[in-house]
């Protein structure tokens, strides 16, 4: 069946296009215009509208155990957010795995990236993902405060051996790419240590944060990932803590590095309440390092709850809890912590960290490696991404915002001097084309002959708010799953990962690892290709060696 | 007993006809919780586990205070003083000590102290070699009120309690917490009560203050924590849950099996009991549907429908406490040919609709 959505503004930066134009599909793909005269067998009529690939998202926290500690903690986050003027049902079932998918179908998203996946708790994760309809998903599996890496980096560090080690987790999790989150300071916790940077020691191990990072680095450039390691550095939330983000973009020393939530460290010391932007010398810091990519982390006012694996912050962080409860799980590796969070436009500090994130996307140099995340849940809940659209495109919209705010935090913000306004194709790259081509998939972001058939289709408006908050049409595998906001077909997707190749060796090292320290079988959080008892469910993507 | 298309007819006329059903026992894997939390959607109907009680009580302390938990694997390697609240986790897990305290080195581990063991409760048990025990019994009804001691001793808040040789070797216990590098409380939520599991919790947050601690709770049997993170992760709620009105809503004590049965206002069970272990003991008496893999778990009347045993029979996704989390268990042997319980549920449902719904 061959498709024609006619006479759109296509905005496809990938292929510096944006220019009204036709997109075909057939069989699930973007194909070129046919050249032998065939009649398309449906045509959509898309004047006045804006026709994008479908949207990617690399960061954020839908699946797997940790989300669902939050979900018990938290049952009344949708109602508390509705409450705040969310325009979400304050039903606890609203952040279930079914609801999300459609939620995320409905604003025109297609792929959504789970950046936080445990590795001894791959199956709860990819049952989950399994649940979640229409989206295609990855995850990111996390390595870097586990015992076995640490005692490989301790002393000599077998580099080959931490490569198999690496390939083999992201296998056996069926995993998209490596995440290391606050590397060392986990397990540092664990040992009582409250603080942890960048040359802080792990206790026993006596490695580096630097260290660990650095190996993590070296084994999935060599391995061939296309993702590079997505790191959660240390220090999140600490005044002054933009020297600890520019630390870490000099420790990378020209390997790819991506750092997730940057405006979680964009902060300096300075003003009477010892807390600024640095939202400049972040954003030179990534226009200077090439090899470093980002994603924002946006705050925006309104109740949520913060889920991390970074268990030293979280548990530093429990007091400012809102409602009071905490919940700090101590695991295999990184473990979890859940603070529920409400930020406030009259906090001085939300204020800060609102106006952060905006201005290291508006001070962007190369929009292609500072993309677009709100880390939902921990900086706001995914649903409020459209009004984030809205703030990057119109700075009146913006001036209204910072009205709001307290003085004394517009005094140390940067955002008032910002006129920059973002265009579609900007939009474009750091939701979709950004995305897809630094996670490595290659037939997604983009319109191009070939792609996969995702498109989101939004009705132009002046209020960009309305105008991507309910797509128009969204196709999926270029059949018709949206249509004005609502879903009409409810489809199920695929999980994108890699299975780099490793030495045999190290499944019965590993083996005898967990049954020794843990009497546990790894065959029991091995992925199975069924687990979702669908044909299909899992997509390789090749490494690059 | 039936025979198997007249019995899942003759479940489907009872379930799609029913104002209120009831699907408990949910003994069964991850694949059978998701297809009859999704039953039990379409019927506007109740579901609740075996364990029900614990599971539920749980729930509510962590959407009221929160959690601070240690894995069991993190347990195993790095307390250094581990404290058995109770009877019931001995009961439960026979092997519980064995487990926790390996013969050999564990994983790195906070401070250089020699791992010890402090067990109050009902009665002394063996402690593994070499491990030094610490033996506090206490009998029934009094445990709630020495851990009420045990959190004023953490907390230093001075009191006095009517025997004076009990309150010595609690404050004694407080000590030893103090100068812990990473205590933990292991108990079972089917044995404390809410107050009591919020006395713990707050003892470990006292101690966080200083130093680490956490708790471990022993997993509810018949797979309770896989089945309430099903629950949890489909639609916001644990088990005890209603779908009677669309939305779903929750309440622990409202929406327990048994008590739906015994009031009447449940009017049809559906028991699904797909696991080894105990045989849970059926709720009251509304005509029933079972789902059975082992033999004699029905009572005359009740339509029963065999089903296979999760990871015995067939590959499965279980709560396995080892990795304190879902895992796959894969079975040795053959398998009994025998239908899932998520494949009969599935086609209890396509029966239902083809019948032209509830």
């Amino acid at each position: 069946m061959l498709i024609l959505l006619q006479g759109g503004r296509v905005v496809d930066p990938a292929h510096d296009r944006d220019a009204i134009g036709d997109v075909f599909i057939e069989d699930g793909r973007i194909v070129a215009a046919p050249t032998d005269g065939r009649r398309p067998d449906a045509t959509y009529d898309l004047r006045g509208k804006i026709v994008m690939a479908g949207g990617v998202d690399l960061h954020s926290h839908i699946a797997g155990s940790n989300v669902t500690l939050a979900r018990e903690i938290m049952p009344e986050l949708p109602a508390l957010a509705a409450a705040g003027g969310v325009d979400i049902a304050p039903s606890p079932a609203t952040w279930g795995s079914y609801a999300t998918g459609l939620r995320y179908a409905q604003m025109g998203y297609t792929t959504v990236i789970e950046p936080a996946l445990i590795p001894t708790h791959a199956i709860e994760a990819q049952i989950e993902l399994a649940a979640i309809p229409i989206i295609d998903v990855g995850a990111l599996g996390i390595l870097g405060n586990d015992d076995y890496s640490l005692g490989l980096l301790r002393g000599t560090g077998d580099a080959s051996e931490l490569q198999d080690y690496v390939a083999w987790t992201l296998s056996h999790a069926k995993c998209l790419g490596l995440k290391v989150i606050n590397a060392g300071g986990a397990e540092a916790f664990k040992f009582n240590v409250r603080t942890f940077s960048l040359d802080d020691e792990v206790p026993d191990y006596g490695v580096t944060s630097r260290a660990i990072m650095r190996a993590m680095q070296k084994a999935v450039t060599d391995l061939g990932v296309p993702h590079p390691v997505h790191l959660h550095c240390n220090n999140l939330g600490v005044a002054g803590n933009a020297d600890t983000a520019l630390a870490t973009m000099e420790a990378a020393e020209g390997l790819p590095i991506h750092l997730a939530h940057i405006q979680f460290y964009g902060y300096g010391k300075e003003g009477p309440k010892g807390l600024s932007s640095a939202a400049p010398r972040i954003a030179e810091g990534i226009a200077r390092h090439k090899n470093v990519s980002v994603d924002i982390g946006q705050v925006m006012f309104g109740q949520t709850v913060t889920i991390s694996g970074d268990i030293l912050r979280q548990f530093d962080g429990r007091n400012a809890a809102n409602p009071k409860k905490w919940g700090l799980s101590q695991g295999e590796g990184n473990g979890t912590g859940v603070v529920p969070y409400k930020y406030r436009a009259k906090s001085f500090v939300n204020a800060v960290q609102w106006s952060v994130g905006l201005e290291i996307m508006l001070l962007a140099d190369d929009l292609w490696r500072v993309l677009f995340s709100t880390d939902h849940p921990n900086g706001a809940l995914f649903v409020r991404y459209p009004e984030i659209i809205q703030l990057l495109m119109d700075r009146n919209e913006r001036a209204r915002w910072l009205e709001r705010l307290p003085q004394d935090a517009r005094e140390v913000s940067n955002l008032a001097a910002i006129a920059r306004e973002l265009t579609y194709a900007e939009i474009a790259i750091i939701t979709r084309a950004g995305p897809a081509r630094l996670l490595g998939l290659q037939d997604r972001g983009h319109l191009g002959p070939g792609a996969v058939a995702d498109v989101a289709v939004y009705v132009e408006r002046d209020d960009k708010k309305a105008m991507f908050e309910k797509a128009d049409y969204v196709f999926k595998d270029g059949r018709l799953v949206v249509r004005d906001g609502a879903v009409t077909e409810v489809t199920f997707g695929r999980a994108y990962h890699v299975a780099p190749g490793f030495d045999s060796k190290i499944e019965r090292r590993v083996a005898d690892f967990y049954d020794r320290y843990y009497g546990a079988k790894v065959s029991t959080f091995g992925v199975p290709d069924d687990i979702a008892a669908r044909p299909h469910r899992f997509a390789k993507v090749p490494c690059q060696s | 007993m039936g025979d198997g298309a007249g019995a899942l007819e003759r479940a489907a006329e009872l379930l799609g006809g029913a104002r209120l059903p009831v699907i408990g026992g949910l003994l069964t894997d991850i694949a059978g919780a998701q297809a009859a939390l999704a039953l039990a959607e379409k019927l506007g109907g109740v579901v609740d586990h075996a364990a029900g009680t614990a599971l539920t009580r749980a729930a509510r302390i962590r959407r009221e205070t929160g959690v601070c938990a240690a894995s069991f694997g993190e347990v195993r390697n790095r307390a250094d003083v581990v404290v058995i609240l109770g009877d019931a986790p001995f009961d439960q897990d026979p092997a519980l000590l064995d487990t926790l305290f390996a013969p050999h080195d564990g994983l790195p581990r906070p401070g250089n102290a020699k791992r010890q063991l402090v067990a109050l409760g009902g009665r002394k048990p063996s402690a593994p070699k070499g491990v030094p025990l610490t033996s506090i019994e206490i009998g029934k009804g009094g445990l709630p009120a020495a851990i009420a001691m045990l959190a004023a001793g953490v907390g230093q808040r001075r009191f006095a309690f009517k025997d004076k040789s009990l309150q010595d070797k609690i404050e004694s216990v407080a000590d030893k917490l103090h100068t812990a590098a990473f205590a933990v409380f292991v108990y079972s939520a089917a044995e404390l009560e809410e107050p009591v599991l919020h006395t713990v919790l707050q003892i470990v947050r006292d101690l966080s203050n200083k130093t680490r601690a956490a708790m471990l709770a022993l997993p509810a049997p018949g797979n309770g924590e896989g089945v309430n993170l099903c629950s949890t992760w489909t639609c916001g709620l644990p088990v005890r849950t209603s779908f009677a009105r669309g939305v779903p809503v929750h309440d622990g004590w409202l929406y327990a099996a048994d008590r739906l049965i015994a009031s009447g206002e449940a009017d049809a069970l559906l028991w699904i009991d797909g696991l080894d272990g105990k045989p849970s003991a059926l709720p009251g008496r509304v005509p029933t549907v079972v789902l059975s893999a082992r033999s004699g778990s029905h009572r005359r009347g009740d339509i029963v429908i065999e089903v296979a045993n999760a990871g015995t029979d067939h590959e499965a996704a279980l709560y396995l406490p080892a990795i304190t989390g879902i895992g796959m268990v894969r079975p040795s042997g053959q398998g009994s040919g025998k239908p899932t319980v998520a494949a009969v549920l599935t086609r209890l449902s396509e029966i239902i609709d083809a019948r032209g719904g509830r």
